[in-house]
């Protein structure tokens, strides 16, 4: 009933933290979320996924919660990297994790009167209802007291062209104590509205999770629709999709490196990254119809045959790669730069495994995990190619993580472009098993996304569950930029790429 | 090195851009182009100060505001500039479909611009909500909280929609 790389493990309430603190330790913890299914046996489910290093393979740990008791022993002082999924848990369900060192609210400001808002007898009516725009928030920020030690607000709006969120620094001079982000200002009831769509209407949501991830979504959420019902879609279909979510990684790396020169105030560099990146979306729109590569993921496989096109990718990209590669060695050569990003930032290994990392932010750091290898799919189990790590953690690793990635997503395409992939385009839909459920994941430019999906009695959407990589990386940020100095946050911030509607939702 | 710079500010430049130009004007009398820079100097007397606010969007809609600076596009050779705050700004344009967190800070925005204060709607869900509408979580357009002159079609719209449109708006703004 479930697909065949999805293990189920049972546990009691009062056994979970500790399974979750074994299972952590030869595992990497992939996301903790909970369902409300009191419809198909009155009871709320929390999930947690992990999967074992060098397998591919899903160990899903889970345990039931009665109506009557939804509290349990909280993971996070044993799993440090459950903290968010806790608050979030109880935020959107109610379901109280006992003895979390964080008693805040996450995702619901407090306009929304503590309704919660995933449970399924919570109607968004209802939720319309209990909502009063004027309702004082009342959070509570993380103080730092001493001699000299005083605070910055910024955001939710802020200076640039970008999106919402509240960052409370606590400095002493220009040197950043602590980092205190509120986000969440863009939570729009994303999971929720999935519910009330059909399995099959729900791409073009999952396409505007995150604007820049809109492909990986897509096929995440696609991949766990197909395996839900059944569906295998065909090794040309596979291969598109491979090939799109590699354009998706070119443009977002390059563009993510151009960035990182408006964070040193470096406008040449900044301007030859937007150059590069301009002519990958302006190939986007020729492939797919849209620069940001939506409409072209369907449930059962895809729209287009990009492949059609392969001349154009062709000669596109070999003036990409040989405007990537001076780019490279221009930012290389120059000091001013480059200066401010060694050293940078630092995210240590331990932290970053402790907190549960991923994407570019985590082999900076020195793990060695890409959704990808950990567990193919689409056509990479027939592909070779490395997960690129560095080691010390900084704006510059992650710079360099992102520059062989590049390379790496460029021979990708070659290597795909050279062989014929047979098969329909798009295959019809599967049923939906009543209670039936999937994962589907990949690895995207900011790191790895999961989908969970399970459907109702009647095969309708019970639960769609997202868990975007920026979600992960989020409260990184905190531990990345102590110690720093405050000019230098916007260049830590854009090294980490990080979304706010992804991770708000 | 010295070498790159004389020939970098001597050496024949290709002409980037106008294609994007012609694509931002569109096509006036028939011919691609007509009048291209003149009639953006025209609506925008060469300043216009926009300030941008994202009310929830999925950030693609910003990502094709910021590509309006990248060297192809160059919007602020014709007198155009994001600005950093809205009492600077002659024009907020506003993406997203208005999530309940950006409420009050999108009304705070518009109420610390300047007179004439000239709102755009960019994008799908500015209008109306787009893929977001009847959420539980936002207000179905900005519309819902600031008055609204204008709206830009598309999900995202081009960088190019996006100047052409502003130029129409403000160009029957002024009539
Ligand atoms: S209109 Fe489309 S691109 Fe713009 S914010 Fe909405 S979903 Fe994103």
């Amino acid at each position: 009933m479930y697909p065949e790389n999805e293990n189920y493990i049972e546990v009691s309430p009062a056994d979970f933290p500790r399974k979750c603190a074994e299972y952590s330790r030869r595992h990497f913890l992939r996301m903790i979320f909970a369902a409300d299914e009191r419809e198909l046996d009155g009871h709320f489910r929390v999930y947690a996924v992990f999967s074992p290093m060098g397998e591919d393979r899903f160990d899903i740990l889970t345990m039931k919660l009665g109506e009557d008791n939804l509290s349990y022993e909280s993971i996070t002082p044993l799993v440090p990297a459950a903290h968010w999924y806790e608050r979030e848990m109880r935020d959107m369900f109610g379901i109280i994790p006992e003895g979390h060192p964080d008693g805040r609210p996450l995702c619901m400001h407090g306009m929304y009167g503590g309704v919660y808002p995933l449970r399924r007898d919570v109607s968004a009516a209802d939720i319309k209802k209990a909502v009063d725009l004027s309702r004082e928030d009342g959070y509570s920020f993380m103080r730092v007291k001493g001699e000299g030690v005083y605070e910055i607000p910024v955001g939710p709006v802020h200076a640039g062209i970008i999106e919402p969120g509240h960052f409370r620094f606590s400095a002493v001079g220009e040197t950043i104590y602590h980092l205190d982000p509120r986000l969440f200002f863009t939570h729009k009831g994303t999971e929720k509205l999935f519910e009330s769509r059909g399995f099959m209407d729900g791409v073009e949501l999952s396409e505007r999770i995150s604007g820049v991830s809109s492909f990986s979504h897509s096929s995440a959420y696609c991949m766990a629709v197909e395996r839900m019902a059944g569906m295998e879609i065909s090794p040309r279909a596979k291969a598109v999709r491979t090939l799109v979510i590699e354009m998706e990684r070119l443009y977002n790396h390059i563009g993510d490196i151009g960035n990182m020169c408006a964070g040193t105030g470096f406008a040449l560099g900044y301007a030859k990254g937007a150059l590069l990146k301009e002519s990958l979306m302006a190939l986007n729109d020729r492939l797919t119809g849209s620069r940001y590569l939506r409409g072209i993921n369907v449930t059962g496989g895809v729209t287009r045959d990009v492949f059609d096109a392969a001349d154009d990718i062709i000669s596109t990209l070999d003036g990409v790669k040989t405007g990537f590669k001076h780019f490279m060695e221009f930012l290389l050569d120059s000091v001013s730069h480059i200066e401010r990003l060694e050293g940078t930032g630092l995210l240590s290994r331990e932290i970053a495994l402790k907190m549960g990392a991923t994407g570019p932010a985590a082999r900076a750091s020195g793990i060695s995990d890409d959704i990808r290898r950990a567990h193919p799919h689409l056509s990479y189990g027939s592909l070779v190619f490395e997960a690129h790590t560095y080691q010390k953690g900084d704006v510059y690793s992650r710079m360099m993580v992102r520059r062989e990635e590049v390379e790496c997503s460029f021979s990708i395409i070659d290597s795909l472009i050279e062989c014929r992939h047979e098969g329909e385009l798009r295959i019809p839909a599967g049923r939906f098993p009543a209670g039936g459920s999937a994962l589907g994941y990949t690895e995207g430019p900011r790191g790895s996304i999961f989908y969970w999906i399970k459907a109702a009695g009647d095969g309708s959407p019970l639960r769609v569950k997202v868990r975007s990589a920026s979600f992960c990386n989020w409260p990184l940020i905190s531990y990345a930029i102590h110690g720093n100095i405050v000019p230098d946050f916007p260049l830590v911030n854009k090294s980490f790429n990080l979304s706010y509607s992804g991770c708000d939702l | 090195m010295l070498r790159q710079i004389i020939l970098n500010l001597f050496g024949k430049k290709p002409a980037i851009g106008m294609d994007a130009i012609r694509a931002m004007v569109g096509d006036v009398a028939g011919e691609p182009g007509a009048g291209g820079p003149a009639r953006l100097d025209a609506v925008f007397k060469r300043s216009i100060r926009i300030r941008q606010v994202d009310a929830g969007s999925c950030n693609a809609c910003e990502w094709e505001c910021t590509a309006l600076g990248n060297p192809i596009y160059d919007v602020s050779r014709f007198g155009i500039d994001f600005v950093a705050s809205p009492r600077h700004a002659d024009v907020i344009l506003v993406t997203g479909p208005v999530s309940l967190g950006m409420a009050q800070a999108l009304k705070k925005t518009y109420l610390a611009m300047p007179e004439p204060k000239i709102v755009i709607a960019c994008g799908d869900c500015a209008r109306d909500g787009g893929v977001y509408r009847g959420a539980y979580g936002v207000l179905d357009g900005a519309a819902s909280v600031v008055p609204v002159d204008g709206y830009i079609p598309g999900c995202p719209p081009s960088p190019a929609a996006i100047m052409k449109c502003i130029m129409d708006i403000l160009e029957s703004a002024a009539k």
